[in-house]
């Protein structure tokens, strides 16, 4: 038997390696295979241990400790196992990979990434052998009647960006990888790199070919580590098997792909910043046009493309177009990654066609809320997108109805919200965010993002004034009009939808010193239920500042002039005697 | 600690000089090299490399600048990236970030007295589904409570005495 | 390709340019501004500063007008709603976080604005006549004014949060005593004749000013008063010891050496009546002041030896020598019942008291005042009121007072004085001299609207009254007396007014926006202490027996050494500055989105350039001149985001030789960040 272990950067944060390293240990002999593979993307069931039979996924063993090492060894070991059963997935879990349809990340968690052969047995690298038998002008083609757009979030037509890239005049081409992604709260990119790095590679090169690229490069998010390990194998052996560099398998067509590091500016997501960046400079976005397709990467024409397009190409290719474009709505084609996360019961990597609504995600592969809590909205798009709300649920995934909502579809983040959020210091939250990774260089952006921060930061400490919300508007508004790139331009995103729809928050806030999520420490009132208080007098041996008064066994009471919200009391109380209020 | 006074022994650059010759557009990665070796960028060593890129000092201290990656100053032994991310922050992160402070007597950007720990926060580490996460050196810590955050912390610093 | 010409419409005028042309070139072509921060036709676009932006039909984005490009058919609108909100939007971004300032806070808080750091800087650099020019800009009596003025410029002088303020008033009569000594002024150039006659009524500050504007710009100015010379107040208010009238004379003296006419002892209503006096004129400005005493309204005020204060001064100038005994009490607490005070003692009397309802602390008198008084052996009584004033045969033989005491803060913070009640205390006197206020007399000027306070209506802004082509302004106008240098303000706006009525048009003010800076001492902590210049005076037991000037005057080297202290607060750049002249082309509201700054400091590492952060709006025009003009790339942009700073890398001392000093960082700045020095 094989135990392959999933060693995505979540199942090695998760302890997958130490599980592995304990069964090696008790594997000296050999009895047993041992694998790795990628993320299943089943995150919140990490570490995840499958088990083969001869190739077939026999059981797959969830939350893997290293304590369970020793009879996980054993029982496949011996081919019994019964010993594991309680490790094993249950129902409900498979459904959370059963509702999906994968193509983007149709390799992950199956094969070892680190093994070209795995990929070339799951049909790997037929599409490029078979590409290099078309003509470039084919290969668009097909991408066209695919429907694929841009999956890095602004669902641009894949095939247009292709076909300017390759009308543009230029002795020298570029094909480049954004694989910097900076949403904070997807991970999609990651997740392929580290489990498919091959089915990117493939990508890239037929894109290549398709535009009349030579070089290319994949510009990784330096936080991604091991996704830069890996790629750096995969591009290796790709070199040794004739895959890449000079005269592909012999067509004559020569592509070399490089890895680029990214230093941490999420700006550089960004088209143009990326390019600034990879020429070594300051990543602050260039105007636009010339767009990158006319002049990009040292002023040549250059295509950029991210992850999660590159990896539905080879696909593409394979089946057809057709076959991708028969998935989805009119208006969008094929499948699309969510990293669904937050307040999710089960969370992870979900791909589903395009079309089902958020609901079937999020309640229906998700699970609905966790901890047994209530939906609240859903942040999707990052800092460039919008919160929706529970009635805006049956909205169906697709680039023009979940725009409608004032969010976007984005690169894929899909970050589950609980009656516990305040939505008010969410916007606070990601203006936080953009305003410190505002490049700087336009006004409407790097001062404006500022003040946003700070009108939102005195709201949720209590310090709003009237007017305040509207001001917000008018900055949004303005700064969309005004900023430079897409990041400046799509911030007021996540304060503009959170007023549509959680106005009342932002007033409770403003007018009565509320935050009716509880969360704002500023606003919140800590106080002891006399009825439940048995007067252990725990809390007010915790409390940090003496605010905590009583006589034991006797209900105590918290002096709110003294009371610095802290918190302490609530999580010592063992009688929910404290209320937040 | 004065900024002339430093004197890093620049030869450990001459392979990264040698590895990116040619390259015009190498500045970035010669900087993560340089920082990989140093443990930040020394002032004398952006000089060094603005010399051999044929970069002005300037332009070699506004890169330095840009990206949140370059430290300016060493930091402590232990380097804590807390997660900020979208999913850390709807899971608590703000708790795990005052626990933290509360534990070290440091924030975002410094360093302990004793060199021990330094703290930075990071927009997203990617382990969305394991938020609240931080990331000790090589490894990360997942489904943090200000208690767990605490105990991990305490134990690292037990371990190097 | 190239040479392709399109037809487009900008702002619905018809362009045509080559391919290739960007809106913000093809603009220029017709005439059209727009307005940008960042961009440098050498340069080519860069996109920063948001402030070009323009609507472009069935375009649902705005574009950057330096570096969109023109397309046939296009058709753009610059001044579009949405554009100049986004536009507006840049600017008040800009200067909400634009921490400095554009005047210096005693030009700002001199009601006439006179650039006050500017002449401080020639007298600093020793150029006394540029300082005299600069005074006379806007005002033609510095050697008087700066003797009486109670300066509200030292008032805001930022040194005040390091110690002591400039002494701004004492080096502006140093100035002009110092070119009048040397003989050496500017000469003062007057445009060629209008052909335009302009009367003036009164010859005090107001109207001498008025006179000296209006004569600049060609008019024929006559000015008429109802006295025997020149001077208004500033003569026959002002005691000689504060003011010697030669040095009036001789600053009267250069005004009419401009061709303006004096008439005196002309009185609208005896001489002429106004209707008539108009005739004579184009144009008419009244600015007769306010002579008449104000009331103290108690019992025995008719008695023989009670005087009001201003009658009492007029008739120690005219040498009546009036009669006041030997004990003396004014009433009152302003600069004019110190003039009274200090007289009294000088004409004679033995003891002299000041009484004031409330304390020292709220008298509206310069301090410095004060205490010249006490020096002279002036007593105060604090804390009483006249309550009546007792007589004898007629005359003055004491007064009685009642007690007071400080109560609630009034709407401007000053406690209220309160009577205790059945307290009272009397003196023994021969006379008492009411300094409480003083009023306008309106009689000659029936046909002049009045304001319910009996001073001449007039237009707040442009000074005109109900009357075409008659102005009135200073204390005979509105809210009635206030100081000099007030009804100077008021006199140069009124000349402007008159000079555009005579040209045909309408002058109507308009209120500049100006970016100003919210500090406190914390913010000079840093700053050496440096002591204010102190001015020599006769000693108190010689001073007190004539008239001769108290102030002994400052020596060139002081006064220099003391305007050096001058922080130069105001921006060097105000009149080239791009930020500011479009804040006021689009009326930005430059405190509305005022929040934390971005990191703000003054260096001075480049060679004649010197770095000031705080009002730099990261155009990076400075960084790319350096780097593709001058080919050295000193400058370069550090840190992100908001707190991102342009700075020269010099961590190498010594390293600031490699700066060409060329200047074309400053030359290009939008605005006052680089300063050349030295």
């Amino acid at each position: 038997m094989k135990l392959v272990f999933g060693e995505g950067s979540c199942g090695i944060a998760a302890g997958a390696r130490k599980v592995r390293a304990a069964v090696e240990k008790l594997n000296a002999e050999g009895a047993v295979e041992v694998g790795i593979t990628g993320c299943i993307g089943m995150c919140y069931l990490e570490p995840i241990v499958d088990v083969y039979d001869g190739g077939t996924l026999v059981k797959r063993l969830v939350k893997v400790q290293e304590k369970d090492a020793e009879r996980i060894y054993k029982a496949a070991a011996s081919g019994d196992l019964s010993g594991v059963k309680d490790l094993e997935i249950s129902a409900d879990d498979k459904e959370f990979l059963e509702k999906q349809t994968r193509i983007a990340l149709r390799h992950c968690g199956l094969i070892d990434p680190e093994d070209i052969a795995a990929y070339e047995a799951v049909d790997g690298y037929k599409a490029i052998r078979k590409v290099l038998t078309m003509t470039p002008e084919d290969v668009i083609a097909e991408i066209k009647v695919s429907g694929l757009a841009g999956r890095g979030g602004a669902g641009f037509p894949t095939w247009f960006k292709w076909n300017a890239a390759r009308n543009a005049k230029g002795d020298q081409k570029y094909l480049i990888c954004n694989a910097d992604e900076g949403d904070p709260g997807a991970f999609m990119d990651r997740a392929v790199i580290e489990s498919d790095p091959h089915s990117l590679i493939e990508g890239m090169l037929i894109a290549a070919y398709a535009i009349g690229a030579t070089k290319a490069f994949v510009y990784v998010r330096a936080e991604y580590p091991l996704a830069i390990v890996r790629l750096e194998k995969a591009l290796a052996a790709a070199k040794k098997a004739g895959l890449l560099g000079e005269n592909i398998l012999g067509s004559g067509f020569s592509c070399d792909i490089r890895i680029k590091a990214g230093a941490g500016a999420f700006v550089c997501g960004e088209e143009t910043a990326l390019i600034e960046s990879l020429e070594g400079n300051r990543g602050m976005p260039r105007l636009k046009p010339p767009f990158p397709a006319e002049k990009g990467y040292t002023q040549a024409p250059s295509n950029i493309n991210n992850v999660e397009t590159f990896a539905n190409v080879a696909w593409i290719i394979l089946n057809g177009g057709a076959a991708f474009a028969a998935m989805g709505t009119e208006t969008s084609k094929g499948t699309k990654v969510f990293a669904l996360t937050g307040k999710i019961k089960r969370g992870g990597l979900v791909e589903i066609p395009m079309g089902l609504t958020l609901r079937d995600v999020i309640f229906g592969i998700g699970g609905g809320i966790r901890d047994g809590g209530t939906f609240k909205a859903v942040q999707m798009g990052g800092p460039s997108g919008g919160c929706i709300p529970e009635h805006l649920l049956d909205t169906l995934i697709d680039y023009k109805a979940l725009g409608a909502t004032g969010a976007i579809m984005g690169s894929g983040g899909m970050v589950v919200m609980d009656s516990h959020t305040c939505m008010v210091n969410m916007a606070r939250f990601f203006l936080d965010f953009t305003a410190k990774e505002s490049c700087g260089k336009c006004v409407h952006c790097r001062i404006g993002t500022k003040r946003m921060h700070e009108i939102l930061t005195r709201i949720t400490e209590g310090k709003g004034r009237e007017g305040d919300v509207e001001l917000l508007q008018e900055l949004c508004n303005g700064i969309k009009a005004g900023a430079l790139c897409g990041l400046g331009q799509t911030a007021p995103n996540p304060v503009l939808t959170t007023i549509r729809y959680f106005r009342d928050e932002y007033d409770a806030h403003i007018r009565e010193a509320r935050c009716p999520a509880h969360e704002c420490a500023a606003l919140k009132k800590f106080e002891i239920d006399p009825a439940k208080c048995k007067g252990c007098t725990m809390c007010a041996k915790k409390c940090p500042v003496g605010a905590i008064s009583g006589e034991p066994k006797k209900p105590h009471a918290i002096d709110q002039s003294k009371c610095i919200k802290c918190g302490q009391c609530v999580a010592t109380c063992k009688f929910g005697a404290v209320e937040v209020k | 600690m004065c900024a002339n006074c430093e004197k890093s022994d620049l030869s450990l650059l001459t392979p990264v000089f040698e590895a990116f010759a040619g390259d015009d557009h190498a500045l970035i990665s010669i900087l993560q090299k340089a920082q990989d070796i140093y443990g930040y960028l020394p002032t004398d060593v952006l000089y060094a490399i603005a010399d051999k890129t044929g970069n002005s000092p300037a332009k070699v201290m506004g890169v330095a600048t840009f990206y949140t990656q370059f430290r300016l100053k060493p930091v402590g032994k232990n380097l804590i990236l807390l997660c900020k991310g979208t999913a850390c922050h709807v899971n608590g992160a703000d708790s795990i970030e005052k626990a933290l402070v509360e534990e070290l007597g440091v924030g975002d950007g410094e360093t302990t007295d004793d060199g021990l720990f330094s703290v930075k926060t990071v927009a997203c580490l990617g382990c969305c589904s394991l938020s609240p996460v931080m990331m000790i050196n090589e490894d990360t810590y997942g489904s943090l409570t200000p208690a767990k955050a605490k105990d991990i912390v305490r134990k690292i610093r037990e371990a190097s005495k | 390709m190239d040479t392709e010409l399109i037809d487009l419409i900008i702002d619905d005028v018809p362009v045509r340019v080559p391919a290739g042309t960007t809106i913000f070139e093809a603009a220029k072509t017709a005439g059209i501004e727009i307005p940008n921060l960042c961009y440098l036709k050498e340069l080519g676009p860069y996109g920063a500063c948001g402030v070009c932006v323009v609507e472009v039909e069935n375009c649902p984005k705005m574009l950057r007008a330096c570096s969109a490009k023109v397309a046939p058919g296009m058709v753009v609108h610059t001044k579009s709603e949405k554009a100049l909100a986004t536009r507006k939007l840049a600017l008040e971004l800009l200067m909400g976080d634009h921490d400095g300032d554009c005047q210096g806070p005693c030009k700002l808080n001199c009601p006439a604005h006179t650039d006050c750091q500017k002449y401080v800087k020639e007298i600093a650099e020793g150029r006394f006549a540029d300082a005299v020019a600069t005074i006379k800009e806007t005002f033609p009596l510095p050697a008087a004014i700066g003797r009486v003025c109670p300066h509200p410029c030292e008032k805001a002088c930022r040194r005040n949060l390091v110690e002591e303020p400039i002494s701004i008033a004492q080096l502006k009569y140093f100035a002009a005593d110092q070119v009048r000594k040397d003989g050496n002024e500017h000469p003062i150039k007057v445009a060629a004749p209008t052909g335009k006659k302009v009367g003036i009524v009164g010859g005090g500050p107001a109207g001498l000013t008025a006179a000296f504007k209006l004569a600049q710009r060609g008019h024929a100015v006559t000015v008429y008063d109802q006295m025997p010379e020149m001077g208004g107040m500033l003569r026959y208010g002002i005691p000689e010891y504060r003011l010697p009238k030669a040095i009036l004379k001789a600053e009267t003296d250069a005004i009419a050496a401009l061709g303006v006419t004096f008439v005196n002892d002309f009185k609208i209503g005896r001489d002429a009546d106004f209707a008539k006096f108009r005739s004579w004129f184009d144009a008419v400005v009244v600015a007769n002041g306010a002579w008449k005493s104000t009331a103290m309204r108690v019992k025995g005020e008719e008695l023989q030896g009670v005087w009001g204060g201003i009658d009492f001064l007029r008739a120690v100038v005219t040498g009546e020598k009036p009669d006041i005994g030997e004990r003396v009490a004014i009433v009152g607490g302003g600069n004019t019942a110190m003039d009274a005070c200090r007289t009294a003692v000088r004409v004679g009397a033995k003891e002299v008291f000041v009484v004031y309802r409330r304390t020292r602390k709220e008298m509206p008198a310069e301090d410095i005042e004060i205490t010249e008084a006490e020096e002279e052996g002036v007593k105060f009584k604090f804390l009483y009121a006249p309550d009546e004033i007792l007589g004898k045969d007629g005359k003055v033989c004491g007064m009685r007072l009642q007690v007071m005491e400080l109560g609630e803060p009034d709407e401007r913070g000053r406690r209220k004085p309160v009577p205790v009640a059945g307290k009272f205390e009397e003196i023994a006197l021969d006379s008492v001299i009411a300094a409480i206020g003083q009023r306008n007399d309106p009689e000659g000027f029936a046909d002049l609207p009045q304001t319910q306070k009996g001073t001449i209506a007039a237009d707040e802004g442009n000074f005109s009254t109900a009357l075409p082509g008659v102005f009135a302004c200073g204390d005979t106008v509105n809210k009635g007396a206030g100081i000099a240098i007030g009804a100077i303000a008021q006199a140069n706006e009124a000349a402007l007014a008159v000079d555009a009525y005579l040209r045909g048009g309408e002058y109507k003010p308009v209120k500049p926006i100006l970016s100003e800076r919210e500090l406190s001492e914390k913010d000079f902590a840093d700053r050496p202490r440096i002591a204010r210049a102190k001015m020599p005076q006769r000693p108190p037991e010689e001073r007190r027996n004539d008239f001769k000037e108290v102030n002994l005057g400052l020596s060139p080297e002081v006064a220099q050494a003391e305007a050096k202290r001058c922080l130069e607060c105001g921006c060097h750049d105000f009149e080239d500055c791009k930020l500011i002249r479009y804040a006021n082309l689009l009326q930005a509201d430059v405190k509305r989105l005022r929040g934390d700054y971005h990191p703000g400091f003054v260096e001075q590492k480049l060679v004649t350039i010197e770095r000031n952060q705080r009002k730099c709006v990261l155009c990076n025009l400075c960084v790319r001149v350096c780097a593709e003009q001058a080919k050295q790339g000193l400058l370069g942009l550090v840190g992100r985001g908001f707190k991102t700073v342009i700075k020269p890398e010099f961590q190498n001392p010594g390293a600031t030789a490699v700066c060409k000093d060329c200047h074309l960082c400053a030359d290009n700045c939008p605005t006052g960040a680089l300063k050349v020095i030295g």
